[in-house]
């Protein structure tokens, strides 16, 4: 008798404790693992990562600013003017803004309409090339380090739109018509990449809906200088100490 | 014999026992979300990049400082040179396109919101996935003439891209999350129509439950781009014809 009650009244006391740890335990835990997944800290690590990359950045324009600081102070001694500076820098920044013609090398690409009979779908509207198509090649373009941009001979600034007008696009308030000729300067084999890789948007395009994508790589471009609008009539410089 | 019956009884509750833990697992996985980790890493990480953060801002502090000496010297010599102060408000225009400087101004202020979680139906969308319509609007100001244009505080320059990466996108290679706010200077009420026409983005974007706010703003701030673009690969064209 006794040595048969024993063992369950052993295991009835074991299984009671061991519920009560494992709900204790699940309680306790869920809510503190909750927000933790595998996803969110590959994110928190991405977004550590690009801000180290602008602390690179920040560093790299600080320097140059230091730079630009040491040569203005030399002005004090008498070793520089401050004409000759500020006409340097008009020169840069007429560069960097894109008022200045350039060259380099870079790729070349054709965008046209699919012009076969038999063309993709019901809709004519899928075989033509649409404004957000251009918009997006160059946003790629961008993202490859493109450092000048045009579209049949419009320079593409940080104000030119491209927009839809019917049967044309606008780019810096003229029309331009199909086929499109965007050239980009820059790294060609990133450039390149951008437009032909698997899984880009000009892929896409050229595959499903079938347009004419074609692309040169060439040792030199020649992008032209910015014509369009260029009046600042609303905005200000901010003022120091806001 | 009751002996016999005794393991029998133990068998079936470890095996109901093993049912129920198996069940809570898998709810546990489902709701949380796969590869459940310590909790320790993640709190590393986040104060890793509040240091990395707070790294930048006193970065961006000494920048600012050293841009602000740059300033004042110029100014200074210019002051008593009609020529030199010439050259100086030609420059300042061209910097100012190029994004190098904090503009203000009437202007305009989109914020987009993601859909509300009861009106996605399961299937969860988000204005990061939504870069055509990011893109576009910002042709569209540019159609409607406006002189400066930043994303979350993000200045759109001439080489600024818009990239998705993961559940968040990039401009400037700076990581953004919705909301989005999309700023711009210029004529307010030129901007604001572009933006509000029927059928326009507003609609389209509304239409996709996406909630927006469109107002015209007296004073739009709009901060100057700070990355260094250095040209490797493009050299100016020596004019010799």
């Amino acid at each position: 008798m006794n040595k048969t009650k024993k063992p369950n009244l052993i295991i009835l006391i074991f299984s009671l404790l061991l519920g009560i740890f494992m709900a204790g335990q699940l309680k306790q835990n869920i809510p503190i693992l909750a927000p933790v997944t595998l996803r969110s800290i590959q994110t928190s690590k991405n977004e550590i990562n690009s801000v180290k990359e602008e602390i690179e950045d920040l560093k790299s324009l600080t320097f140059k600013r230091n730079e630009q600081l040491k040569i203005l102070e030399s002005i004090a001694s008498g070793d520089e003017n401050i004409i000759n500076i500020l006409n340097e820098e008009l020169k840069n920044s007429k560069i960097a803004a894109g008022f200045e013609k350039v060259e380099g090398p870079g790729i070349i690409i054709k965008m046209e309409d699919n012009l076969s009979e038999g063309a993709f779908g019901q809709e004519y509207d899928l075989d033509l090339i649409h404004d957000i198509d251009v918009l997006r090649i160059i946003n790629d373009l961008r993202g490859a380090g493109a450092e000048a941009i045009d579209i049949n001979g419009q320079r593409v600034l940080a104000i030119s739109e491209i927009k839809c007008g019917g049967p044309i696009i606008r780019v810096n308030g003229r029309s331009v018509g199909a086929p499109f000729y965007i050239s980009a300067i820059g790294d060609p084999k990133l450039l390149n990449a951008a437009i032909n890789a698997p899984n880009t948007y000009a892929y896409a395009l050229r595959t499903i809906d079938q347009l004419n994508i074609e692309t040169t790589v060439k040792d030199r471009i020649v992008i032209p200088g910015y014509n369009g609008r260029f009046n600042y009539l609303y905005s200000k410089p901010s003022k120091e100490g806001d | 014999m009751k002996r016999n019956n005794g393991q029998l009884a133990i068998t079936i509750v470890s095996l109901f026992l093993g049912i129920i833990l198996a069940i809570q697992f898998k709810t546990v996985n489902k709701t949380v979300g796969e590869g459940v980790l310590p909790t320790q890493r993640a709190q590393q990480l986040a104060l890793e990049l509040k240091k990395t953060q707070e790294e930048r801002d006193t970065l961006i502090k000494a920048l600012d400082e050293v841009e602000a000496k740059i300033k004042a010297y110029e100014r200074g010599e210019v002051d008593n040179n009609i020529y030199a102060e010439n050259l100086y408000k030609d420059l300042e225009k061209y910097r100012m396109l190029a994004g190098y400087v904090d503009l203000e101004g009437p202007g305009i202020i989109l914020e987009i919101h993601d859909p509300p979680a009861d009106v996605q139906f399961g299937i969860e969308y988000s204005i990061v996935d939504d870069l055509d319509l990011i893109l576009q609007t910002i042709s569209v100001l540019n159609a409607a003439e406006a002189e400066a244009i930043s994303i979350n505080d993000q200045r759109y320059t001439t080489f600024t891209e818009i990239e998705k990466a993961g559940d968040h996108i990039e401009v400037n290679g700076v990581s953004i999350s919705s909301p989005i706010v999309i700023k711009a200077i210029g004529n307010s009420n030129t901007l604001e129509s572009a933006l509000a026409l029927k059928r326009g983005i507003v609609h389209t974007l509304e239409y996709y439950d996406y909630t927006v706010n469109l107002v015209q703003d007296t004073n739009v701030k709009i901060p100057k781009y700070r990355k260094l673009k250095e040209f490797i690969y493009a050299k100016p064209v020596e004019e010799d014809n």
